[in-house]
């Protein structure tokens, strides 16, 4: 080995053994994005013209100039705490994340300075000789020099799920395909070697590919584009209202301080403060509500992607099925039977009385190496492990579920000799002695491939009867074969012979390498075939799939008929479709000359893909509905993806290898298998199914799917009392009338009072089956469509603000100034020198008076805002149908939305009324009812709007009410 | 009937080629689609709406908003009905009374000059123009005497007219600007005017006349050393009170207070806060600087 001294050199040269994390942001540069997204920019400007016109008025020694000065921290004090909320967010959510990527430090046993030592992996340099036994971890790229029996378990990399057998020979020029080379981070299965590092960290073939995935960039999500909509369309309104009554202002006399003060006014009025934030709780809620549905989400708006997703390309072993073998299918007595596959079996329904089976139950039980681990007695027999290969351990469960003790049924018929499965012969054979105490015959059974074991035998057991074997026998044996072989199963044949007992007594000694026993002229007794079979819940998640107009392909390493014919057993080939070849077979046609779009299936062979151009590929994408990729390396996957986003699809993609990391990365969402998942996958990913199930990644779309219509009833909801709060600034510029809502007051509606309803909306249940609608349409079915803004702006707000001014105009007459007075009154009501201000009535103000008065208008507003809002919630419960018909107390998040909402507003009113900065004042109780009939006049309205909507489907009023 | 089917039939939107991406558009790209946004000559539409749609949608807004704003005139009509034109409903925001002084100009700081007439004839103009409505014979022709030291209640329905009370200037004396038409500020003695803002049915000292009287706020108090005031040593009579409001209580006058300053200290800007005292009187609440006291500052030069 090497020395210490030289390991330490190269290990200086190279650097550690261990692959470079991708380049993490600054976390500051994260904060400051946070700091500057969004509205926050809006906000700034609004601070930064706060304290302009503090400094102006300061300057000219106004009074009231820190009023402005304030108002700019408190901007800048919102824009920082959503900033830190939103970072702290994004932080929570990777953090899940980096959980994943902490991996146990890796030991090796390294040979240094001619001694074996345990080594942190990440020690290890070029040269290094290290040993690996069944079980670890490969901890670099090494040329093996040693090896017994080792194999190695290549599907992290690769995706071949068979564990692949490694000597010293040099076997091909492509490294990947040469025996003698083993990977970093796969694992050794079985055996032992010894092998000298030949490349460490980045430079493994891993951490290539790894580098491959970071190059792949990451795409937006679908609604973090629909959110930049959004803000861009309320920015728009915001900057345009804005400007033009900057210039209204300025032309109506206005100076241009006041003109700024106003500016401010509309800018914050029209900013949803707290949306941003809300639309992140609910993302965050939903992402929690998956998590226990399975399907951890790493980033939050991968959570909605999923509900927008239209193509899932899903891997077939361990996601469709259950990634063990299990008996399918059994032929005896010219029959066959099926076997039951579901994933906790306990009996088996087949007929089991033909003294046939008897037989085959023996040869199953008898000619099996496989064993389960001690210690599981009390566990199901399908979640024991079983030490051995898939099939064995497929027919070990199998005779333990329909005979009991398969280990005393195999000690009471004790084994003699055993000759075991080998590629050359292609059979498994033992001798065993028989149970019967009075039988002194021994069994001779057998099992292997179908054809070899039929060439060994003469006869056939039928109903328990040996016949001759003659060729229409062995027709039926030939088509039971195909049949079961068809169905993309493994075929097993078993065999058996009683040896006479005169020619083998009881003392007879059996050799193995002479053979001196007879292994032909046996007896055939039946066929097992065995599948990997399909989860349970996969063909009702993809018929739900179908359902909502998700296209569901099927990506796999495997065998186009295994592949096939559990894509026709999960539904992804559907029961009437047909293929290419299919149509050619029952027409009795060449391939070529059918008709192609005839042909709704298709099964696409990797080695067809690869000499695919992109526009065939294309082609095949969009005229088969039903697709499956067999054969496919998992670098094909990622053109499979980049294919299906070319159709404007947004594509989900399941894996589990570090070669399916660019495919993941490059998927619209990305999910990883958290049980079979390698770290790399998991880290690509957007999303990881804790169970592997496909089925989970279903809950998950229409998780996706309602949260979206969700968002939307949050942003109408909160979008609504904009107009409410922009008005008054409004009609305060043109009317002149003293000003009916404060600066400071909206913040506490925006980020008070409206935040828990607001949330509360994420746990609307869903107004119709959402799983029964297409994928909404990327570039047309918009979060915030013009029909929500205009609804919400100029219909519920307009409202909203008429019934906030009724009481507005009621606080001011009732304290003895009406409407008629108010009109035009700004300048000498705002003058800090007039203290005898005469009301309607001959009364005289004091300035102070007048102001405190003015309070009690922005706490009035605040509070018919705050009311009408509580009706505003209300209907935002649903789009389409009624409230009645969404139960008004399903939901009952919303009713702690509303109690919350009423109850901050009279903390606001009655608790911090004394406190004069934030410029509320108690209330008298009745204006809390002045604006209950425009509340309900909202909600009949918008039961009138949805009534039309779900009468008159398509007409005028739908195009132009519904959002 | 649903949407939701409708939108699984609609055949069209598989047929939807993807367009370039949204990033890769160039500004002529998005010019272009701008101008056809206003004026799409082969749909004949204008914003996204044909004539038909813009005359349909602007046709139910106008219905819309005439009624939203029927309903909002009934609701403050309503509201207008339960109100009395004569009483306001509540009087707790204006109540307990603020405070305002005569002359005022432009800012609570009377500094003038006794040598240069020009700087306090303002003052005095402002003065007369005030005190106008308190001549001897307007007062005579107009109120009535009252008895003094009670309050001056009458009954009657609200909508009944409303006597006044006589507030003859006279009654000002030395500050009536009978005998010194320059009120004192020609001798460096000025008067200033305190008057208490009207509060609808307001009974101001419960009983006992609320009186004035002055310090020097924050500063040297020798600065002032003597004040006289008028009528009857600075207090504001009873029969004055209670005040009806404007419309029944057409000729009533503002009972005053005149400050005479006969010695204050000569160029110096002296702070006065002059405060009312009585029950029910505020006079020292920190927001609010003009609720039952005024602080103005005088700066009398030689």
């Amino acid at each position: 080995g090497l020395s210490s001294a030289r390991a330490a050199e190269i290990l200086a040269r190279d650097g550690p053994n261990a692959l470079t994390p991708p380049k993490a942001t600054p976390e500051i540069v994260k904060f400051l994005r946070q700091m500057i997204g969004g509205f926050s920019i809006l906000l700034w400007i609004g601070a930064g013209f706060s304290w302009i016109s503090f400094g102006i008025q300061l300057a000219q020694g106004t009074d009231s100039a820190f009023d402005n000065l304030y108002l700019g921290v408190v901007l800048a004090l919102v824009v920082i705490l959503t900033g830190i909320f939103a970072y702290y967010q994004e932080a929570k959510s990777t953090n899940i994340m980096a959980s994943f990527s902490k991996m146990i430090p890796q030991q090796a046993l390294v040979l240094r300075d001619a001694e074996k030592k345990e080594l942190p992996a990440d020690q290890l340099v070029v040269g290094d000789i290290v040993e690996i036994k069944g079980g670890d971890r490969i901890p670099a790229d090494i040329r093996l020099i040693f090896t017994q029996g080792c194999k190695v378990d290549n599907s992290s990399l690769t995706g071949e799920s068979e564990p692949q057998s490694r000597s010293c020979d040099f076997t091909h020029e492509n490294p990947l395909e040469t025996r003698n080379i083993a990977f970093y981070s796969t694992t050794c299965v079985e055996g032992t070697a010894t092998g000298i590092v030949i490349n460490t960290g980045d430079r493994t073939i891993i951490g290539r590919i790894a580098s491959l995935a970071s190059g792949v960039g990451n795409e937006k999500t679908p609604i973090a584009i629909e959110i930049e909509h959004f803000v861009w369309l309320v920015a728009g309104v915001a900057v345009s209202i804005g400007v033009l009554f900057f210039i209204i202002s300025v032309s109506m006399r206005y100076r241009i301080l006041d003109s700024i003060i106003f500016l401010i006014g509309i800018i914050v009025a029209n900013v949803p403060e707290g949306l941003l934030a809300t639309v992140t709780v609910s993302l965050s809620l939903t992402a929690k509500r998956m998590a226990k549905k399975n399907c951890l989400v790493k980033n939050l708006e991968a959570v909605e992607t999923l509900g927008s997703t239209s193509i899932i390309c899903s891997d077939k072993t361990g996601t469709l099925t259950q990634n063990r073998m299990t008996v399918a299918h059994l032929w005896f007595d010219n029959q066959i039977y099926s076997a039951d596959t579901s994933e906790d079996q306990t009996t088996q329904p087949f007929d089991q009385s033909s003294p046939s089976w008897t037989a085959l139950s023996k040869i199953v039980t008898l000619c099996n190496r496989a064993e389960f681990r001690p210690g599981q007695e009390n566990l199901p027999i399908m979640k024991r492990v079983v030490v051995g290969d898939a099939s064995e351990t497929a027919l070990l469960k199998f005779s333990e579920v329909i005979l009991g003790d398969v280990m005393s049924i195999r000690a009471q018929n004790k084994k003699v000799a055993e000759i075991p499965f080998n590629s050359t012969n292609k059979f498994q054979l033992s001798i065993h002695e028989t149970a019967d105490p009075h039988d002194k015959r021994f069994l001779l059974v057998m099992k292997g491939a179908p054809e070899r074991i039929l060439e060994r035998c003469s006869t056939i057991m039928i109903n328990g009867k040996e016949e001759p074997l003659d060729s229409e026998k062995a027709e039926a044996f030939q088509t039971a074969y195909m049949e079961l072989g068809g169905m993309g199963e493994r075929v097993l044949g078993f065999c058996h012979l009683y040896l006479p007992e005169n020619e083998f007594p009881e003392t007879f000694q059996f050799d193995t390498d002479s053979m001196n026993f007879p292994t032909s002229n046996l007896c055939f007794v039946g066929l097992l075939s065995m599948i990997d079979p399909p989860r349970s819940t996969v063909p009702d998640a993809v018929s739900k799939c179908r359902s909502a107009g998700i296209k569901v392909i099927m990506v796999t390493g495997d065998h186009p008929i295994t592949a096939k014919a559990i894509a026709k057993s999960v539904g992804i080939i559907s029961a009437t479709s047909e293929t290419v070849e299919d149509i050619a077979k029952r027409l009795n046609i060449p391939v070529e000359q059918v008709n192609r779009r005839e042909a709704t299936a298709a099964v696409v062979n990797g080695m067809e893909l690869k000499d695919m151009s992109s526009e065939q590929l294309d082609s095949i994408l969009r005229e088969h509905a039903e697709i499956v990729f067999a054969r496919t390396s998992p670098q094909q996957k990622l053109i499979i993806v980049e294919g299906c986003q070319r159709q404007g699809a947004v594509v989900a993609v399941t894996g589990d290898g570090v070669n399916d990391s660019p495919a993941l990365k490059k998927a619209d969402i990305g999910i990883a298998m958290g049980i079979a998942g390698s770290d790399a996958a998991k880290n690509a990913a957007d999303m990881v199914l804790l169970d592997d199930n496909f089925a989970s990644i279903v809950t998950g779309v229409e998780e996706g799917r309602l949260i979206f219509d969700n968002l939307k009833k949050t942003i109408a909801y909160t979008l609504t009392k904009n107009i409410a709060e922009l008005c008054p600034f409004l009609i305060y510029i043109i009317a002149s009338i003293p000003m009916p809502i404060g600066t400071i007051t909206i913040l506490f509606i925006d980020l008070g009072t409206d935040i828990i309803p607001s949330v509360a909306l994420a746990y609307e249940k869903a107004e119709s089956d959402i799983m029964n609608r297409r994928p909404r349409n990327k570039r047309k079915d918009r979060l915030v469509n013009h029909q929500l803004a205009v609804y919400s702006y100029l219909q519920i707000g307009i409202m909203q603000s008429v019934g906030a001014f009724v009481t507005y105009f009621t606080v001011y007459a009732e304290q003895g100034f009406l409407p008629s007075t108010l009109l035009g009154v700004r300048v000498h009501w705002e003058s800090a020198a007039s203290n005898d201000f005469e009301d309607s009535y001959g009364q005289q103000w004091t300035y102070y008076q007048r102001m405190y008065l003015q309070w009690t208008g922005y706490t009035a507003f605040f509070v018919s805002i705050t009311i009408q809002q509580v009706a505003d919630l209300i209907i935002r419960k649903t789009r389409r149908n009624s409230i009645f018909q969404q139960g008004l107390f399903r939901n009952k998040v919303i009713w702690v939305g509303i109690f919350s909402q009423i109850g901050i507003a009279a903390i606001l009113t009655y608790g911090l009324g004394h406190v004069t900065a934030l410029n509320f004042t108690p209330l008298r109780f009745q204006y809390w009812f002045v604006a209950v009939p425009f509340a309900i006049l909202i909600w009949v309205y918008d039961e009138i709007r949805k009534l039309l909507i779900r009468r008159y489907p398509g007409s005028w009023w739908d195009k132009n009410m519904y959002y | 009937e649903n949407k939701h089917e409708e939108k699984v039939q609609d055949p069209d939107r598989e047929k939807d080629k993807p367009k370039a991406d949204m990033g890769s558009k160039t500004w002529a790209d998005l010019a272009g689609e701008m101008k056809i946004f206003l004026w799409n000559p082969e749909e004949r539409t204008c914003l996204g709406r044909t004539a038909k749609s813009w005359g349909l949608i602007l046709l139910f807004y106008f219905i819309f908003y005439t009624c939203l704003a029927g309903m909002f005139a009934f609701c403050l009509y309503v509201m207008l009905l339960t109100l009395s034109p004569y009483t306001p409903r509540f009087r707790d925001r204006v109540s307990p009374p603020g405070v305002m002084i005569r002359p005022y100009l432009n800012g609570f700081t009377i500094a003038f000059n006794v040598s240069h007439p020009s700087t306090w004839q303002p003052y005095v103009d402002s003065m007369q123009h005030f005190l106008a409505a308190y001549d001897d014979k307007v007062q005579e022709e107009k109120n009535i005497e009252c008895v003094p030291g009670q309050y001056f209640i009458q009954g009657g329905k609200d909508s009944e007219e409303k006597k006044a009370c006589q507030f003859k200037r006279s009654l000002l004396q030395n500050c009536s600007g009978i005998e010194d038409p320059t009120f004192g500020y020609s001798r460096g003695q000025p008067c200033i005017l305190l008057k208490m803002n009207r509060i609808i049915g307001y009974r101001p000292g419960a009983g006992v006349p609320v009186s004035v009287d002055c310090k020097v706020q924050k500063g040297n108090e020798s600065h002032l050393r003597s004040v006289d005031f008028y009528p009857g040593n600075g207090t504001f009579d009873l029969m004055y009170y209670p005040y009806y409001g404007k419309f029944t209580h057409v000729n009533y006058t503002s009972p005053l207070v005149a400050m005479h300053f006969t010695d204050v200290q000569k160029n110096y800007l002296v702070p006065i806060q002059c405060s009312l005292n009585g029950k029910g009187i505020i006079n020292d609440l920190n927001s609010d600087r003009f609720l039952g006291r005024i602080i103005f500052t005088l700066s009398i030069g030689k």
